[in-house]
């Protein structure tokens, strides 16, 4: 092992150094082509060696190490082959939720955001309550998608504050449609902006069932959350109207039409009655 | 009899009680009727990112425009929310701003366009337009959802669209009478690609007791903080904007799109040469070759890579679209063509309500130049794009750089 890493170091270092700017402003794309794939060829071993190699920022140098694991990650999609990249990606997640400083497994998990797929959600899914590492597993899943809902849903009765908030948003960029009555209770929340993304999320996914609880939302006289759970409403609007549930539309739009008669939301009302015309109705 | 005068902006403050006080703007919707245009044309405006660009963008505006209000994250400690903020929400809540010039990095862009229309605002913002492709739709849809105006800070095309070569170039793209165009429109240079490229060797910094980190990195990954990462500097890296390419691209490519009328659709097949991109930092790269279905070819050459000062493309040569590339009877079809419409600026469509000539559509369509570009140098491999889904085809990977996710609470 340790000849394989004192080999590893030495190819390593054969990569481009940062100028005196830090700038990689001299760089020969035929050595780090040939020093990723050499690195590739290594297997597994060789992916871990380099693993190793990462620190905390601060707590040493690891720049070529951190540019080698991302062209590495690039490459691996590159080969189009599902199962090199699938054995990339789950070398990667095994290294993930251990003993590795948080830095490093954050690291880890942007490359998994690269090159992962299915087959590392679960992995990811456990960081979703980690205090450190929510954000950048939740970037990751929701990347690769497939699979992650299930993830998110998990995680979201166990969640709190800001990893609460995150979960919600995910689950509403994902349209998740299981998670519509967690998202339903979220709008009682005391937290304004896990309010605002509960309405959002419910919006996103076109749950026709929330329209009455959206339009009671975008009553509040708190401008900021008014202007956001109104715009929620429109968009659950083109959502229905899109699927087919033109009357359920209707209902929205005729509604803010009707109360946003003040002339500082002349526009909502304007905007309510330009999706009526577009439903076919004035 | 004395005609009867419409009340102006400026009537009624000098007769108001108000004028007695501090010189009170009156919103628009206050004097300016259904179709909310004022009588007088004083706006109540905020500048958003008050950076280098803060005040050429205020002024690209082109309005008479009393700045009420001043937005930066890096306010902190000064802000009094009345004239001086550190977040843009309060601004947007105020109901005395009528329109908004946006001078952030460019990974606020969008976040802040669409809030801003949102909240009933018009919009003037800087470029590149956003950081990454679904963004530029997202400002499209709340631009038409609410009929606000919007436009992108680069104003070449309205040179463009006055000069008569152009003009003619235009036509006949525009006609559909060229069957096999053979157009080829290279950048060479001027893109600023080392001067913009970050630093990969960072190490955390003790974040500045005036600056909101937090709010900073916004919708982008919180990273640990460097001086390098903000303050103009911020266009070398990937979480804030996309290197020389992104910054000074829209510039150059956003008239030539109107030239060629390319502004509904995108290019079909990308082709980078570039070494290996870092995760973070945006670095150097020698060409992107972008082609269009109708076989127009957009292409950007460094000139800084592999070798400084010289070209790196050697495909294709520069080629005009010319009017004797048609046959002599659709020649004459281009020659009788009405010139197009003359493009509307900021000032004169948030005065008329037309939409203005570098509104949200268009400058998506550019923006979208320099991020599938970016994307080809990013992935390492030739792409194909979808112009009317705005995805990447079979390339599931390179595709989640269309739409990375954001992070919470921001998303589009």
């Amino acid at each position: 092992m340790a000849k394989r890493s004192s080999a590893l170091k030495k190819l390593i270092d054969t990569l481009p150094d940062p100028d005196e700017r830090g700038l990689l402003s001299s760089i020969d794309k035929q050595t780090v082509d040939d020093v990723v794939a050499q690195i590739h060829e290594g297997g597994r071993r060789s992916l871990l060696a380099l693993v190793n190699m990462l620190v905390e920022p601060g707590a040493g140098d690891d720049v070529k190490a951190r540019y080698a694991l991302h062209c590495l990650a690039v490459h691996v999609c590159k080969l189009d082959n599902e199962r090199t990249r699938g054995a990339f990606a789950r070398t990667l997640a095994s290294q993930v939720g251990g003993d590795r400083p948080k830095a490093v497994q954050k690291y880890l998990m942007q490359q998994l955001q690269v090159a992962g797929g299915k087959e590392v959600v679960p992995a990811l899914g456990k960081m979703l309550l980690d205090e450190q590492l929510f954000e950048s597993s939740a970037m990751a899943l929701t990347a690769i998608g497939d699979g992650a809902a299930e993830q998110f849903r998990k995680g979201l009765p166990k969640s709190s504050g800001k990893m609460k908030l995150t979960i919600i948003q995910n689950l509403g960029v994902l349209r998740d449609t299981g998670s519509v009555r967690q998202l339903k209770a979220a709008l009682e929340d005391q937290d304004r902006e896990i309010r605002l993304a509960a309405g959002w999320a419910l919006a996103n996914v076109g749950d026709s069932g929330s329209v009455d609880l959206l339009l009671r939302a975008a009553k509040t006289r708190d401008t900021y959350e008014r202007i956001k759970a109104t715009k929620a409403c429109l968009l659950l609007a083109e959502r229905l109207a899109a699927a087919g549930m033109k009357q359920t539309a209707v209902k929205i739009y005729e509604h803010l039409r009707d109360t946003r008669k003040g002339s500082d939301e002349a526009y909502v009302c304007d905007a309510a009655s330009e999706g009526l015309a577009k439903v076919g109705q004035r | 009899m004395p005609k009867t005068k419409s009340v102006t902006r400026r009537q009624f403050l000098k007769g108001s009680a108000g004028a007695a006080a501090a010189f009170t703007i009156v919103p628009r919707h206050v004097l300016g009727g259904a179709n909310n245009t004022p009588p007088s044309e004083v706006f109540g405006a905020a500048l958003i990112g008050c950076g280098g660009r803060g005040n050429g963008t205020f002024g690209a505006m082109g309005l008479e425009a009393k700045k009420l209000a001043i937005c930066d994250v890096k306010f902190v400690g000064r802000e009094d929310n009345k004239t001086i903020y550190t977040d843009f929400r309060r601004v947007l809540e105020r109901k005395d701003i009528d329109v908004v010039a946006i001078a952030t990095p460019p990974h606020w862009h969008a976040l802040i366009s669409i809030a801003a229309m949102e909240a009933g605002k018009d919009v003037l913002c800087e470029k590149p337009m956003t950081r990454f492709i679904a963004e530029g739709r997202a400002v499209a849809e709340a631009e038409k959802r609410y009929k606000r105006i919007f436009q992108v800070g680069t104003f070449g095309r309205f040179g463009k669209s006055r000069d008569r070569k152009s003009i003619e170039i235009h036509k006949i793209m525009a006609s559909g009478l060229l069957k096999k165009c053979e157009g080829v429109h290279i950048k060479s240079g001027g893109l600023k690609v080392k001067q913009w490229s970050g630093m990969v060797n960072a190490q955390p910094q003790p974040i500045p007791k005036s600056l909101d980190w937090d709010m900073y990195c916004g919708p982008s990954p919180l990273r640990p903080y460097h001086r390098h990462r903000h303050g103009g500097t911020h266009r070398g890296y990937w979480d804030y904007e996309g290197g020389g390419l992104a910054d000074m691209g829209q510039h150059h490519y956003d008239p030539v799109q109107w030239v060629y009328a390319k502004d509904d659709t995108s290019p079909v097949e990308i082709e980078a040469y570039a070494p290996p991109a870092h995760p973070e930092a945006c670095g150097m790269w020698g060409w992107v070759e972008l082609k269009y279905a109708d076989g127009m070819t957009f292409v950007f050459d460094s000139r800084e890579w592999p070798v400084n000062g010289q070209p790196s493309y050697d495909r294709k040569e520069p080629r005009e679209v010319r009017l004797s590339d048609l046959r002599e009877a659709d020649q004459r079809e281009i020659k009788e063509m009405p010139d197009p419409e003359p493009l509307v600026s900021f000032a004169e469509a948030v005065k008329t309500r037309k939409r203005a000539g570098g509104n949200a559509d268009v400058a998506n369509r550019s923006a979208t130049l320099m991020h599938l570009a970016n994307i080809a140098i990013r992935t390492g491999r030739k792409l194909r794009y979808d112009p009317v889904a705005e995805e990447i085809i079979g390339d599931e990977e390179a595709n989640r750089l269309v739409n990375p996710p954001m992070r919470a609470p921001w998303h589009l």
